[in-house]
């Protein structure tokens, strides 16, 4: 048990605002055992929606295990920078494996 | 074949020649680094006689290939005292390029002190006498100069600041709809050009020809896949048009490198009140336009026009690193107070980077309190006025910071940093830290295939793998800024292995070359070592490579330090 204080950004915000979903500093509870994955899925975000997640300020992996008091954000494809590359979101030896998803 | 237009601002005259052997292969970045290496005394005195100021379309502009309408400004910078090249969008790059333009080029400077405007039409060049025009804003400055020549002109114009000679003056463009909404913002270029009392160029292509293309098949093939390419993009084709470049707000918050309140922390807790996404609503909200280009052909239109409260016009081009600057940099959390001080930075034609990190400066100084939005709007004001703390302001952090007997000024080669933390982003850093330009992130902002060879995720909180991924991102820029291409054209380019090849392509079509993607690296390479060795000339050694003493402070969220040593800077510049 705990809770994560949740936000999404770009097109995701705009979505989940149109539902009346919290997404801007949201506390958001979760169990014992849940991931990240948990979280979007109880939001209906899919996979499609997301390029990357933060945890705790780090790109992160979405199987990754929620802890109390965790900074979760996630993102979708579409977000310039430098920081795609240099933050990770894109992985600079592997081109191809992100051609897809942006 | 292109010529190099030269204008005596002493004399009034004017020249065209044929470019020198040397030159011939160059454009943009390329040029105008070569063009003020060969042709500006190192060691002059930036305002002097000796100076010089070069207009360069990049080599693709002027041709269809999208988003190809930028122009490099070189000179020797009033700022920093090294080389500069300002990149720019508007209207004047693709018609230089069409008038058969290669270079412009402001030479010496008048014994008087009357203004003149350059004219510059298909069949005739002519400097005019503009002493009516003094001391007005760019913004009227165009509409001016619209008035008198048509709608379809290029204008580049300077304001209050740079007619003060300013080391923060910028040199304003008009974009596609009139605004002063594009500018060569860094280095304090707006001053050369008032130092040769010149207030505005004007550049009518009118009646000239398309340009000519080699083979013009091959170049419209290679130019459909890039348009394709640019528009299927989710960053160039969904996430900039629909929130500009200020959607990095939230984002590098989050990522806990957003500098706050002068570079003490990498969150703002008011993030989300100057986000991009906020913008985006407010300006859908007031009916403004949520997506624009900054010169035609562009396909990506992450530019913006954001009215006030009245539903009015108050800014275009509001860019991210204008946001942080006025905003987290500042604790101002108001995007009103920010999208005004925009206002007044392109209207007074100074940079908003250099000009928003001051404000901070001085609030850290004492001189206003932080987060007082209304209090930064009339310091900014006194800007336009000429009054002595306005020189001051405008005169950028380093300036302004001695002034007032501040420590903590966050500046390389004078030149303030922009919107990434050195600490959190570390390849930003060094950018910073070794680019020629000063603290510059546009300096190490693309990608190229030798980039994407190298092996390994990079953490940008460690030191690993930064020094190199900085060396090749400032190689890959020289290049996008040589060819005239918009630096996000990196975006797909990145992911997208033949996004490079088909730059090739199309420099290849238009000029019947047989150029490969490694001719375009060593382009890149060759460019940073015309600017380092100008530099080197200039006096600047390894310790003008070195970030200020208050980037070793610990920075929270993630407690990094910066800790690069001099041989370790060394080799981002070692090819």
């Amino acid at each position: 048990m705990g809770s994560i204080l949740f936000n999404a950004f770009s097109f995701l915000q705009k979505k989940l605002k149109a539902k009346n979903i919290p997404c801007t500093n949201a506390r958001i509870s979760f169990s014992d055992g849940e991931s990240v994955d948990d979280v979007l899925k109880k939001m209906s975000i899919g996979i499609e929606d997301i390029e990357g997640v933060f945890v705790n300020g780090k790109i992160a992996p979405t199987d990754t295990l929620l802890r109390d008091g965790d900074r979760i954000a996630a993102f979708p494809p579409g977000t310039p920078g430098p920081y795609r590359l240099l933050l990770g979101i894109v992985k600079k030896n592997s081109p191809k494996e992100n051609q897809n998803e942006g | 074949m292109s010529r190099i237009l030269r204008i005596d601002t002493k004399e009034k005259t004017y020249s065209f020649e044929s470019p020198a052997a040397e030159f011939q292969a160059l454009g943009g970045r390329a040029l105008t680094s070569k063009m003020i290496l060969n042709e500006v005394p190192a060691t002059c005195h930036p305002l002097s006689q000796f100076n010089k100021l070069v207009f360069a379309p990049g080599l693709l502009s002027g041709s269809p290939a999208a988003n190809s309408g930028r122009l490099s400004v070189g000179s020797k910078s009033p700022l920093t005292g090294g080389i500069k090249e300002s990149n720019t969008g508007g209207l004047v790059s693709q018609k230089l390029a069409r008038l058969g333009i290669k270079a412009l080029v402001l030479e010496d400077r008048p014994g008087d002190d009357l203004y003149s405007i350059i004219v510059i039409k298909k069949d005739s060049v002519e400097i005019l006498p503009a002493d009516e025009y003094r001391g007005i804003c760019n913004g009227e400055m165009i509409t001016k100069l619209w008035e008198r020549f048509g709608t379809r002109v290029g204008v580049a114009s300077i304001g209050p600041a740079g007619e003060q000679r300013l080391t923060s003056a910028s040199i304003q463009f008009a974009d596609p709809k009139g605004h002063p909404g594009r500018a060569a913002g860094r280095g304090g270029l707006g001053a050369v050009m008032g130092s040769k009392k010149i207030k505005a160029i004007v550049v009518d292509d009118s009646g000239t020809d398309r340009l000519a293309l080699h083979d013009s098949e091959a170049f419209k093939t290679a130019n459909k896949q890039w348009v394709d390419l640019l528009k299927n993009h989710p960053v160039s084709g969904e996430g900039l048009p629909a929130y500009g470049t200020a959607v990095l707000v939230n984002l590098i918050n989050e990522a806990g490198a957003l500098p706050t309140k002068n570079f003490r922390s990498g969150r703002f807790d008011n993030a989300h009140d100057i986000s991009g996404e906020t913008m985006a609503e407010t300006i859908e909200k007031r009916g403004g336009i949520v997506s624009e280009g900054c010169h035609p052909g562009c396909v990506i239109r992450c530019s913006q026009v954001y009215h006030d409260r009245d539903n009015n016009y108050l800014t275009s081009g509001f860019e991210y690193e204008t946001i942080w600057a006025f905003g987290a940099h500042c604790l101002i959390k108001d995007l009103d107070d920010i999208a005004m001080m925009d206002r007044l930075c392109d209207d007074f034609g100074v940079d908003t980077i250099e000009t928003g990190v001051t404000i901070g400066v001085a609030m850290e100084g004492g001189l206003i309190p932080w987060g007082d939005g209304k209090a930064a709007i009339e310091l900014l004001k006194k800007v336009g006025t000429g009054d002595p703390m306005g020189k001051i302001i405008g005169n950028g952090a380093a300036f302004t910071g001695q002034a007032l007997g501040v420590d903590r000024v966050p500046v390389v080669k004078k030149q303030a940093l922009p919107a990434y933390d050195p600490r959190a982003v570390k390849a930003v850093g060094v950018t910073y830290a070794t680019t020629p330009m000063g603290a510059d992130h546009t300096a190490g902002y693309g990608v190229c295939q030798n980039i994407l060879n190298v092996g390994g995720t990079i953490d940008p909180l460690k030191k690993e793998h930064n020094v190199e991924i900085s060396k090749d991102l400032q190689i890959a820029t020289a290049a996008i800024d040589a060819a005239g291409l918009c630096l996000f054209v990196a975006f797909p380019v990145l992911d997208h292995a033949e996004g490079l090849q088909l730059i090739v392509d199309m420099l290849n079509a238009q000029y019947g070359l047989s150029l490969t993607t490694d001719d375009v690296v060593q382009l890149g390479i060759s460019i940073l070592k015309d600017e380092h060795e100008f530099n080197r000339q200039a006096g600047f050694t390894k310790k003008d490579d070195r970030l200020p003493d208050m980037f070793k402070e610990t920075f929270p969220p993630h407690n990094t330090t910066w800790d690069f040593t001099d041989e370790e800077l060394l080799k981002a510049k070692t090819f």
